[in-house]
């Protein structure tokens, strides 16, 4: 019992359970004649009562109603109140002291729960800053270093060799622009997915700023389309899934050795869009294709080409972009060598459509 | 310094940028004048009459599109926006308050250069509207002929609906630098109704398929989603 409960959900569950319980005491009653069963089935019912609803309020009062009850319905003298019998008070105190404890219990419960899900997710920012840290300092240092070098020996430096500085510290600086943006991309939907803003986006536009930024960085890898030729609109959110197809489409040059083709394919059903990501290089290796998407790199984890890693942030990134879509995404191995990155949006907006 | 330079006047808090921005432009032959917030750009912007303002629109002193606002009550001359990438939604909204471009930040220098060519290109054509009708546009191989309302691409032409052919020909007389999607909602149906974004993405889908523009090559009509659409002059 997790869900949410609303007032409402809380008083007609308390109302429902005394009127059954109610009912199978007259039945037990009606049937054996047994009485001395009444206060056992009451303390049942305010039990399952502080179980199920939110704080102690409503076990309480339950457990005075039921007090009452017993004593009004069941007890001598019938249909009068007596409370100078002296059970009926014992009773009625044991019936309080489960309520509170029950729900004290409860809470403490939830309090855990709640507290292990934070700490998880903890957890996870730790390590995505620890990661992101460290893959920050590399570049910092060429821009740092190299702009030092350039000031403090303007004089003796060649203007071949300011050419080589200045070279480095662009390249290291676009590294960093792009880390900067799945960064970026992480905090807009970490922030709640209130934030995602879904508009109908057209397949070929999305495709289109795909490449446009894909050929900025890697103008010479040729990538096949196959794409529906009608007009299609997805919604979504524009500028997270261009990331996310940049990550993949990167991290397959960076990663996937010997690689000849590239490829996206995209179909469309009445539901949902899948969009695949092939290559037909080494492969996802078996011990990896597992956690994926999930962990943030490890250190052991060394890229096939040896650059600067951006391989684990770049496909979380992915894993919680399509996350926060309600999609799904995952890789495989192909048998004809090479891997296959899919995902999926929904055609159609869920909930509250279109804004 | 000689007068035919154009006056740039850049409007930026952050020292290091104004300082690239300056060096890149002066180079390039412009006069360059510099502000470090929204009073003293208003200041030097009365005074000295910049022919393009170059305007960051996080500024310590209030928000850039109260700038904007300002200029834009008696003055049309080219305003560039640098935005930091947060949201469509600002870049959206300085555009639809007069801004006639933007630039996102970080950007390379070449781009700010095309930005800023393309805007004072695109302002001295509507100003010298009225003395020479413009009878073509080209661009690349694309060529408009306005008083035909013909369209050429390689010297053949495409056959383009009236709704088409009116997106292409605003877009061409606002070559270089982008068009929000209102903006041409308004200049084409003259009102925006839900359905307008749908209308405008469907003819811009079978623009691109007359003119043969698969994606990621799209050569004359680039797209820049969630924002509009910009008629490419770099070629």
């Amino acid at each position: 019992m997790k869900k949410k409960h609303t007032i409402l959900q809380d008083v007609l569950f308390t109302v429902l359970m005394l009127t059954l319980f109610f009912a199978i005491s007259v039945f037990i009653v009606e049937l054996f004649g047994a009485r001395s069963l009444i206060p056992a089935v009451f303390t049942l019912a305010v039990f399952l009562i502080s179980h199920y609803t939110q704080g102690y309020l409503y076990g309480i009062v339950s457990s005075l109603v039921s007090m009452l009850a017993v004593n009004f319905v069941f007890t001598l003298p019938y249909l009068k109140f007596n409370f100078s019998v002296t059970e009926n008070l014992v009773s009625a105190v044991i019936m309080l002291v489960i309520t509170v404890m029950t729900s004290a219990l409860n809470t403490k419960l939830k309090r855990q729960e709640k507290e292990k899900a934070e700490s998880e997710k903890e957890k996870m920012r730790a390590n995505l800053l620890r990661a992101v840290s460290h893959d920050l300092r590399t570049p910092l240092t060429t821009i740092y270093g190299s702009s030092s070098a350039v000031i403090e020996n303007y004089e003796e430096l060649s203007d071949e060799q300011i050419f080589q500085l200045a070279k480095g510290m662009q390249e290291d600086a676009q590294w960093l622009i792009r880390m900067v943006e799945n960064l970026l991309s992480v905090t807009r939907i970490e922030n709640g997915a209130v934030r995602l803003k879904k508009t109908p986006v057209v397949l070929d536009e999305l495709i289109d700023s795909v490449l446009v930024r894909f050929r900025k960085r890697y103008p010479d890898q040729h990538v096949d389309l196959e794409l529906p030729d009608e007009f299609i609109c997805i919604p979504m959110d524009g500028v997270l899934i261009t990331q996310v197809l940049v990550n993949i489409l990167e991290n397959a040059v960076q990663h996937a050795r010997g690689m000849t083709k590239l490829m996206v394919r995209v179909t469309v059903s009445e539901e949902e869009a899948v969009f695949e990501i092939l290559d037909d290089g080494c492969g996802i290796p078996r011990e990896r294709i597992g956690k994926i998407f999930s962990g943030y790199y490890e250190e052991k984890d060394i890229p096939a080409d040896n650059q600067k890693h951006s391989m684990g942030i770049g496909l979380s990134v992915c894993d919680s972009v399509i996350r926060a879509h309600g999609g799904e995404i995952s890789a495989e191995n192909l048998s004809t060598g090479g891997c296959c990155f899919r995902f999926t949006l929904k055609m159609e907006e869920s909930c509250c459509g279109e804004q | 310094m000689a007068s035919n330079k154009y006056k740039v006047l850049i409007i930026e808090d952050e020292a290091n940028i104004r300082n690239f921005v300056k060096t890149v432009l002066g180079t390039n032959g412009y006069q360059v004048m510099e502000a470090q917030n929204n009073g003293e750009g208003k200041l030097l912007f009365l005074s000295h009459v910049p022919d393009i303002v170059i305007l960051d629109l996080g500024l310590p002193d209030g928000d850039g599109i109260d700038f904007i606002r300002m200029v834009r009550r008696d003055s049309s001359i080219p305003i560039i926006v640098l935005s930091a990438r947060t949201d469509e939604a600002d870049k959206v909204e300085a555009l639809d308050c007069g801004a006639n471009d933007y630039v996102t930040k970080p950007f390379g220098t070449a781009e700010l250069l095309a930005r800023v060519r393309a805007a004072l290109r695109i302002h001295h054509q509507n100003m010298d509207r009225g003395i020479e009708y413009c009878k073509k546009f080209s661009t690349g191989n694309l060529e408009i002929n306005y008083e035909l309302r013909k369209v050429t691409v390689d010297g053949s032409e495409i056959r383009l609906t009236p709704t088409e052919y009116n997106i292409v020909a605003l877009l061409a007389a606002h070559a270089g630098r982008v068009m929000t999607y209102s903006e041409i909602i308004r200049e084409i149906w003259m009102w925006n109704d839900p359905g307008s974004i749908k209308k405008l993405q469907v003819n811009m889908a079978n623009i691109r398929k007359k003119f043969g523009a698969r994606p990621g090559e799209n050569q004359y009509i680039l797209n820049e989603l969630g924002v509009g659409y910009r008629m490419n002059t770099e070629m």
